[in-house]
This record gives structure tokens, sequence and C-alpha cells, in this order.
């Protein structure tokens, strides 16, 4: 730093010095013993490129609606009940009591359950887009082969868990579009009927099929989605957004085309010779 | 932090540091067994076991407290001298170089590195196998027969068809209802005996292509069909019987159709509608186990079923795509 | 300067040195993500947030019917189905909307030896192919531009995906319980006398309209004709009975089967339906 000349620290600014240290010490001290602060800074603060579009939140967008599925759903398991058995004095089945009584009696238990059940549609849409965006810009070629295999896998698991939860309000619908999905699977060659009859629990639907889909709907299947989404959103962080593909100032400039013909250059390479070179020696010394 | 400057006490050296730690010893356990047993003899037996558990804390006391002030007391501590074998040989006087050993020697740390995965491998195995065992076995095991009582065959009109939904299982409840198409054929000649027996036609609603409620196509209720439904009281619980008249039956999730007897005539299924196995007991009819069915010839009593185990719908019995399916889950 | 000709690097190599050129442009030329693009992010989560909610409130608000009834029809559907009912023989199963596209493709793969390619077949290998994308595509290029096969094939895959769903929510049985329905319709279009409205009845519930089509209504199955203006035809009434009783006999060939069982009273109340059944005009 250059030589500057300071007076002396006034009372408040030596205040604001102290407050700042204050504020600071959990922070520091959080960082020292994790070093998680830093991950936080370096999360938040590393550079994308600066021609990203819109069409690139659909991702983050896809996992706010995750985000509100996983609350809104664990806020449902406290009042849904996954029992198929009748109620003795309503002669209805006890889960789907306990669905009605979240929606009709309890306060909000309405909201909660319609933002649940329409937030698993959204989320399923924003997947789709996402897949679409990702498709559209080439996102899925070097380095980001595994990234987009993770994401075809967050998928599936993502309409796995709308299949599971279909059958937790135990009504009509729910009932015959698991009969129907189970069996689907029972036509599978060879395994399919083992396989079916795992799913079910036994050789028809019964009770133990809806207790079945609520431990795979509420434990097995998120636990894998969460686990899928941290790689997924960890290689992004690590390998980066692309530009898209479209854009003048595309960063990493154009893949050579196979004749070596034209190329749009990135700003850190120099325009390449016309015809009759091979575009390879415009190569040297634009790097570093 | 400034250093911790010398107290006045500490400066004195009274007795050597190492005789301010305790000497280790086992005594301390022994009273604390005592003292448990004491305690847990007032609640059992107080007079026997309480005076058992104050006698080993007593006798373990004083074995500690006398191991404790040994050094008080002047006794010597025992302690083995330091002792170290000499390696030196002709050709290394000072026993300095080190043993060779051959490569494929079973080290210690080659023996550790098997017996580390070796016991993770166990301890993966007693965890999954049983887990695994409850997760797929419950299942497959155990499933039973049910036998479902429909009531007493003068109940049903000859040659009239019902749509009659029961519970198989009681003790399951809802879950286990189901629905047949039943029709009363009369007495047919049985091939071996010869004898006239009751013959019905009882058709399973859940089509073969996926399991959806097939539905019967035709005229339902006494309205329009001039049979009355009605409803018995049998050990299963209510049955009822709704009049119909089918000119066949519809699947309405995907297309499939079905003649009166269940053979397909149009659409995904792969065969014919499964069927009821059924005896008469007690002049009273019992529905048994269902079997599937490739195709029936004829109709009523007179029909040739061509009856296969049961197998799940979408899988084909005859055909070549029946190899699909080789092996099938045990049923009933 | 003489130009020494190169060895063209291998396509693994050329991607390794635009994924360097791409971090060092990030890192030269990239704005942070915190604020710019975290901003778009939230703004995007917000709508996101605000759309559940919109949906829940909508459905809730449209779903209650005349004495705050839940399971009145909506906008967005009933807010409470019945109970689960195994014995039940007048419910139309349904998957949630997005497997439409799946249960679509199982009515159109109707021949029984295909089942298997509906329902496993075809999924598994599009699953396939989606997984092994990035190893079936290996070109550098990314500009759509340029990738004429890719954006055909991502065109066609929408395409095909839309039509499959939004056919699989228009899909119809033509069963009795879902029949049923269009007979006020029917009697209004067709102008029915009272003599056919027993008939008419029968004629929704009797499953002809699994295969014949009426007045809009029903599926065309085994080439049956559509019988809106039969009546128009002036065959008679015996005619229609015999033929009831026994298509085959009078129509040789003929996949229909036989209706004697409905009874003779029957019959003549659906031959002086379809004999009244002049035409929509």
């Amino acid at each position: 730093m250059a030589t500057t000349y300071r007076r002396k620290p006034t009372k408040a600014e030596i205040r604001r010095q102290k407050m700042e240290e204050l504020v600071m010490f959990p922070i520091d001290w959080l960082e020292e013993r994790s070093g998680l602060i830093g991950g936080l800074k370096y999360f938040l603060f590393r550079n994308v490129p600066s021609d990203i579009n819109w069409m690139q939140t659909l991702g983050s967008a896809a996992l706010t609606a995750f985000l509100v599925q996983a609350i809104t759903g664990v806020i449902l398991a406290m009042y849904y009940v996954p029992s198929a058995d009748i109620n003795p004095r309503t002669g209805k089945p006890i889960a789907w009591e306990s669905i009605v009584n979240i929606t009709d009696h309890l306060t909000l238990g309405w909201l909660v359950r319609g933002m649940h059940r329409w937030g698993a549609s959204v989320f399923i849409i924003l997947m789709f887009l996402h897949m679409g965006r990702v498709f559209l810009f080439g996102a899925y070629k070097y380095p980001r082969e595994l990234n987009w295999i993770i994401g075809v896998l967050i998928l599936v698991n993502g309409m796995m868990e709308g299949f599971t939860g279909y059958l937790l309000p135990w009504d009509q619908t729910a009932y015959w579009a698991t009969v129907v999905g189970i069996n689907l699977n029972g036509t599978a060659p060879f395994l399919g009927p083992w396989l079916a009859q795992f799913l079910r629990g036994g050789q028809e639907i019964s009770g133990e099929t809806l207790t079945r889909f609520y431990s795979l709907h509420m434990l097995l299947i998120p636990g894998l989605i969460i686990g899928l989404i941290t790689l997924h959103l960890y290689l992004v962080v690590r390998l980066g957004v692309t530009s898209p593909p479209w854009s003048k100032e595309a960063a990493g400039g154009e893949p050579e085309e196979e004749d070596g013909a034209r190329l749009r250059p990135g700003l850190t390479r120099p325009v390449p010779r016309p015809s009759g070179a091979s575009a390879m020696q415009a190569e040297p010394g634009g790097q570093e | 932090m400034e250093p911790e400057q010398p107290s006045p006490d500490t400066e004195h050296e009274s007795l050597p540091e190492e005789t301010h730690l305790p000497s280790p010893t086992l005594y301390p356990i022994g009273f604390a067994i005592g003292i448990v047993v004491l305690l847990v003899g007032l609640i059992i037996n107080p007079l026997l076991i309480s005076s058992i558990g104050a006698a080993i804390a007593i006798v373990f006391a004083i074995l500690w407290a006398r191991e404790a002030t040994a050094e008080l007391r002047g006794e010597p501590v025992v302690v083995e001298p330091e002792r170290r074998e000499s390696r030196a040989t002709a050709a290394d006087p000072h026993g300095v170089t080190l043993e060779e050993v051959p490569d494929n020697a079973v080290t210690r740390s080659v023996f550790l590195e098997g017996a580390t995965l070796g016991l993770g491998a166990a301890i993966g195995g007693l965890i999954t196998l049983p887990v695994a065992g409850f997760a797929v076995l419950p299942g497959f095991l155990g499933q039973t027969q049910h036998k479902v009582d429909l009531g007493p065959i003068e109940k049903f009109p000859l040659g009239k068809w019902f749509i009659s939904t029961f519970i198989v299982d009681p003790a399951e409840g809802e879950v286990s209802r189901r629905t047949v198409f039943l029709r009363n054929n009369g007495n047919v000649a049985d091939p071996e005996t010869k004898q006239q027996v009751p013959s019905f036609t009882i058709i399973s609603n859940r089509c073969v292509h996926l399991g959806c409620p097939v539905q019967a196509n035709g005229p339902i209720g006494q309205k329009y069909t001039g049979t009355a439904s009605f409803k018995e009281h049998t050990l299963n619980g209510p049955v009822e019987f709704q009049s119909v008249i089918p000119a066949g039956y519809g699947c309405p999730c995907h297309g499939g159709q079905y003649d009166p007897e269940g053979n397909r005539i149009a659409g995904p299924p792969v065969r014919a509608l499964d069927r009821y196995d059924f005896e008469i007991n007690h002049g009273r009819l019992v529905l048994l186990s269902t079997y599937s069915v490739s195709k029936v010839v004829g109709t009523g009593g007179q029909a040739q079923i061509y009856k296969y185990k049961d197998v799940g719908p979408g899988e084909h019995v005859d055909g070549p795509e029946q190899f699909f399916y080789p092996i099938n889950p045990p049923h009933h | 300067m003489a130009a020494i000709p190169k060895e063209k690097p291998s396509r693994i190599d050329q991607a390794r040195a635009e994924f360097a050129r791409y971090k060092a442009d990030v890192k030269a030329r990239g704005k942070p993500f915190y604020p710019y693009a975290m901003w778009h992010d939230t703004v995007m989560s917000f709508v996101v947030v605000c759309t559940i909610i919109g949906l829940a409130v909508i459905w809730k608000w449209s779903a209650w019917g005349p004495d705050h009834d839940p399971t009145h029809k909506g906008l967005l559907g009933p807010e409470v189905d019945p109970p689960a009912d195994p014995g039940t023989t007048s419910f139309v199963p349904r998957p949630d909307w997005y497997f439409y596209f799946l249960f679509y493709l199982l009515r159109i793969f109707k021949w029984p030896e295909s089942v298997f390619l509906g329902t496993v077949g075809v999924p598994t290998i599009a699953l396939i192919l989606l997984i092994g994308l990035p190893f079936l595509d290996r070109r550098l290029v990314r500009r759509p531009s340029a990738r004429p096969v890719a954006m055909v094939a991502a065109v066609l895959t929408i395409v095909s995906m839309g039509v499959l769903t939004w056919k699989g929510a228009t899909a119809k049985e033509a069963l009795a319980s879902e029949v049923k329905q269009s007979i006020p319709k029917w009697k209004a279009d067709e102008h029915l006398p009272p003599a056919a409205f027993p008939g008419v009845e029968l004629f929704a519930s009797a499953g002809c309209t699994a295969c014949h089509t009426y007045d809009g209504a029903g599926g065309s199955q085994l080439g049956a004709p559509d019988l809106t203006a039969i009546g128009s035809r002036n065959l008679g009434l015996q005619f229609q009975i015999n033929h009831l009783k026994c298509p085959s006999c009078v129509n040789p060939g003929s996949p229909m089967p036989p209706f004697a069982s409905l009874g003779d009273d029957r019959l003549k109340q659906l031959a002086i339906f379809l004999e009244a059944s002049k035409g929509t005009h």
C-alpha cells in the first residue's frame, strides 16, 4: 500500500471496529475449525461466464421446488397415517381419513397438502425443462458427461417419488394407478413377477404395499435424490456453467470444426488465419 | 496469554513428580462391584445379597488402600528391568541392520489389510443379509389360500349372471375385497364319476393385461335385467349380488374386450380372464384360489377351460412368450 | 513464415484445450455468482414458489362446490376422491399426468404379443439412450445451428412426448359408466321419441359403444360402423332384432357378438331406438 497519512482513529471508528470484530468472531471461529466459511465464500463469489441467461435458472428452480416438497412433506408426515386398515367407527381407511383430516380440518392443512401435490408436478416439469435447456446448450459434453448422467438419475428418482407418493392417499385413483404401475413392472421378462411381488409386499396390493411405498417415498428415494443433488451441485461448481453456445462472447470460444473452417474465437484466442493453414497454428501464446 | 508464573508451592520439590500419580490397579473396580451388589441387594434381598456386597466392597477397599499407600509405608515397588537382546552377529557387530523380509511374506501390514477387509465384509453381510431378508422374504413366504363362502347354491337362479363383490379375508378387511362375474350353469355330468354335479362359471374381474377392474358390458340391476339383485350374509361377511346381462366385458384402461366366457376378443390382454376354483360345501358355494386361463371353448357347463397355474397380469401362458416367465414367485 | 502442418490433436485433447480456455475466460472475464447469477436464480425461485402456492389455492377454491363438498370436481380436480375400493366395477384408472405418455404407449401396443414392448421395452430403451447421450454425441460443437441431428431428435422427442401426453389425457373408453353421461345429449341431438328412451339406456349400458361410435361418443373397434344415422337406412325393426340376435347369421363374417341373451323385450326396445336414430340434422 502507498504511504498514507492517517490521523488517529476517532472514537466512532474504534467502536465500529470493535463491533466488526465481535460480529466476525463466530464466523472466524467456525472457519478455523471447519473451513466451511471459505467453502461458502468460494461458492458465492466464484466467477461465472458473463453472458449466462435466464434459461440457466431452471436448475436452481427445480432445486427450490424440491425443497418445497421436502419441507411440506415433513410437515404432512406429522399428520398422515400410513394404514390401510378400516376405522371401525367410520368404515373408511385410516390413511384416507388422515388426508381428509389434513385437507378439511387442520389449519392451513389444505394449503400444505396442495403445495405438496402441485409442487410435485412443478418439480417434474422444471426437471424436464432443465434437461431440455442443458441439451440445447450442449452442456452434456466434455467434461460434464457425468453430471448429465447424475441428472438423468435424479429425474428417474423424481418420477419414482411421484409414483410412490401417489398411492399414499389410498383413494380410488391412488389404488388403481398403483395396481397398474406395479403390474407394468411385472411384465418385464424373467425378473418381472419377482420385482412386482417385492414392490407389493405380497401377491396382492394390501396394507403392506402402503407401508412399503411410504418407506420408499419418505426415506429411500429422498435420500437418493438428496445425495445425487449434492453430487450434481458439486460438479456444477467444480466444472462451471457453460455460456450460451450462440453467444458471441462464449467463454472458451469455439472448438475446432472438423475441417478447421469457421471459428468464433473467445477473446483470449487470436483469430485464426484464413484457409491453407491449419487453424492450430494460431494457438501459441494466446493463453497464459 | 501470559505464561504461568511458578507458584511458591511448586518451587519446592517435596516428592518426585511420578509418585503424585496413583499406580495402575484393578482394586477400584472390585470395590465398585461390591457397592453395586450392595445397592442391588437392598432391592432384591437385603439380608443376603447386601451382606455379600458389603463384604466384597470392604475386602477390595482394604486391598486398594494398601496398594495406594504402599509408598508411604515404605514398601518397595517392584519393577521389571528393561532389557534388550543383543542382535550383534559376526557380520553386523553392532546389531543395527534390519532383517530381510521377502516380498511375498505375510507381514503384519498385509495380514491387517486382509483382516480389516474380511471383517468389514463380514459386518456388511451380518447387517445386510437379515435386513434384505426382512425386506424381501415376507412378501414371498406365508401366502395362504383363503376360502370365500358365497351362500347356498339354491339362491342362484339358473343361467343368470351376477356381479358379486365379497371380502376374501375378513381379518384383512376391505383391502381384500374382490369382484367376480358369476353364473349358475345348473348340473352337469362329472367326466370321471358320471355323477350330476353343480357347475358355476366364476370369472375374476381383474383384467389380465395390467390388472384394471373390468366392467360388464350390459344392463345392470333389476330394472333393466328383470332378475332381482340380492345380498347374502355369509361367513365372509355381507356379499352383494347384482344381476347383469353381459354381452361381454370391457376394460377401461387400455381397451381390452372379452366375451361372456372371458375369452379375449380385442385389445392388449394376453390371455382369457382368470377364474376361481370352487367347491360345494354343505350345499354352499365356496370359492377357492384363482387360476389362469388361456382360452375357453364352448359356454356354460359345457365349456372346455384351458387351465394354467395362476400367474400375474401381463404374463402369457401359451405361445412363444410363455418362456419369458419361466419361474414365478410362489403362489397359493 | 512457412506453414508447418501439424497433426490434428485427438478429440479429447481438443476438448481439454477448450475447457482450459473456458476456465481462463471465466477467470478473466467472468462475473461473480453472487449477486449476478444468484439474482436471476432468486427471482425464478420466487416465481416457482408463487406458482406452487397459487396452484394450491386455485385447487382449494375451485374444488369447493355446494355445501363445501370436497369431492366436487373443480378446475384442478376434486380435493378428495372416494376411498380405495378393490372390488369396483365402475372406476376408470389413470396415472398422474406426467405418466400419460407411458399410459398412452400401452394403448398403442394393442397386440398381446407386443405388450412387454410397451410396458418395459420402449421405456427402457429410451432411458438407455438418454443416459448414454454423452457417449452417443461426442462432437465438440455446442451451437444448435451446427448440430442438426441433435436438434431434429430433440424436436421429434418433444413433439412425440407432447402428443402422447395429450392423447393420454383425452383417452376415453366407451364403457357404460362413461357413456351414460351422454344420453341427454343424444336425446336432444337426435330428437328421440319417448318410445326410444328405454332403448337408448340399454344402448349406453350394453357395451355397444365399445365398438360403435354414436353422436360423437364411443370407440371405433373391429370395423364397427357409426350408428348415428342407422335409422335413416330404414332397415326395419325385424331386421334390427334378427341382426342383434345373431349378427353373423345376417351378416356373414361379422365379428359382432350375439346379443340374444338380452331377451326379446329388450331387443325390441333396442331396435326401436336404432330405427329412431335418423341422424343429428
